[in-house]
């Protein structure tokens, strides 16, 4: 089955590549924890896989009108996290060089994880909010998972449940504004 | 704001109609509680797709028992030197180089000082801050502190024993530990000229000023040396 192939990330790449911070900042705040996972794995060290990271969306930031979309917009920022990380375990004064690059380069903002987003990423937190997707109307449930999980496109999903696309979006968006809900009430809260 | 949050959601799943997106790209960079639904958005995802990952991250995360996570006091230099990158974008920044203030530190200030409004708006902790940094820049007798602090383990000496400056022969700065904590859980930084001031948050509320040519890595190493 077709995946979806998140169609608005190269209009916003477009968009990046004018200038547009904003943009960028969406591109940015979506992608951030999956560069930081995949960096993860690959450096088992929070510090280092977010300083990565960061340095990810400054590169992506900087060459983004290299960017000539033969790709999907996050394999190439995949790509740029994959060699940052390669260079990582080359260079034994990364974190000075980084650091001082960082402060003289930067003419832009960079996201870094708060302390509520962190709260989320530990086992006691996820395992809240799986079991809490799990209770979710069904509706909502089979909407979001098959979203986030099979990673197919609205159209897509409203075939399979036979709801139109406003109604697929719809229970995807209500679905995830019941999880933040929780998220806020019941994790970061609790915090 | 449903509206505004359903196309953001939308967006953030790569199915919004082109012309749509300005607009929310608009309300987004008005709205730091819409930046903060959209990386929540990201993790949530990434928790039910990417289970075996995030959980490898979260079980190491367990191990540290929070000592990364926990606002900061910063257990070593490296975790330090780290740390202080990612606020480096994220902290206000002020340039006061040239001894003036950037445009828009000015007006913050400005707002501070002449609104009676602005300055319930910024509260008691960013109103200290302002005043303690514009102390360090413009009154040279503020970091002259009469009490000195034994920094040889982390290599300097004092300089200059009237000003009571410490040096290691590449690096001078002058150094003052504040016992409140100006409601600070993370560094701060500033550049002033070729010197930058580093407000780092220490163990017992209290807060360590650096003044000097010195860089951010070695600033928290000092102030992590400093216990009593």
């Amino acid at each position: 089955m077709k995946k979806n192939s998140n169609n608005n990330d190269s209009e916003l790449v477009e968009k990046v590549k004018k200038g547009n911070k904003m943009a960028f900042n969406f591109l940015m705040n979506k992608y951030y924890s999956r560069v930081y996972a995949s960096l993860f794995s690959f450096t088992k060290s929070h510090e280092d896989s977010e300083d990565l990271t960061q340095m990810t969306f400054l590169k992506v930031w900087q060459q983004i009108t290299t960017f000539r979309g033969d790709s999907a917009f996050f394999t190439w920022v995949y790509r740029i996290a994959i060699n940052l990380a390669k260079n990582y375990v080359s260079s034994a004064n990364f974190k000075k060089q980084k650091i001082n690059t960082s402060i003289e380069e930067a003419d832009i903002e960079i996201k870094s994880f708060d302390d509520s987003e962190l709260s989320l990423i530990h086992e006691q937190s996820l395992h809240k909010i799986r079991n809490f997707i799990g209770s979710l109307p069904e509706s909502l449930r089979t909407a979001f998972t098959l979203r986030e999980q099979d990673g197919l496109s609205y159209e897509e999903i409203g075939k399979i449940t036979n709801t139109p696309i406003g109604t697929v979006r719809s229970r995807i968006y209500r679905a995830r504004e019941s999880i933040l809900d929780h998220i806020n009430q019941e994790i970061i809260k609790n915090d | 704001m449903t509206d505004i949050n359903e196309k953001l959601s939308a967006l953030y799943d790569g199915e919004l109609e082109k012309n749509e997106i300005d607009n929310v790209l608009r309300e987004l960079e008005n709205s730091n509680e819409l930046k903060k639904t959209l990386s929540i958005y990201s993790l949530i995802g990434l928790s039910i797709r990417d289970k075996q990952n995030i959980t490898h991250i979260a079980s190491a995360n367990l191990r540290k028992d929070n000592k990364i996570f926990s606002k900061l006091w910063l257990s070593n230099a490296l975790t330090a030197a780290a740390s202080i990158l990612l606020t480096l974008f994220v902290v206000n920044y002020a340039d006061f180089s040239r001894m003036n203030i950037s445009t828009e530190s000015a007006n913050k200030i400005a707002s501070a000082v002449n609104s009676k409004e602005a300055k319930e708006v910024v509260a008691n902790s960013n109103e200290f801050l302002v005043d303690h940094i514009m102390n360090v820049i413009n009154d040279p007798a503020f970091m002259d502190t009469k009490n000195t602090i034994d920094l040889r383990n982390v290599g300097y000496n004092i300089s200059d024993k009237q000003n009571l400056g410490y040096s290691n022969g590449r690096e001078s700065f002058k150094l003052r530990i504040e016992n409140s904590d100006f409601g600070l859980n993370r560094i701060r930084y500033w550049r002033h000229g070729n010197k930058m001031i580093y407000l780092v948050p220490i163990s017992g509320g209290r807060v360590v000023t650096i003044y000097g040519n010195i860089s951010a890595s070695k600033a928290i190493q000092i102030a992590n040396s400093i216990k009593q």
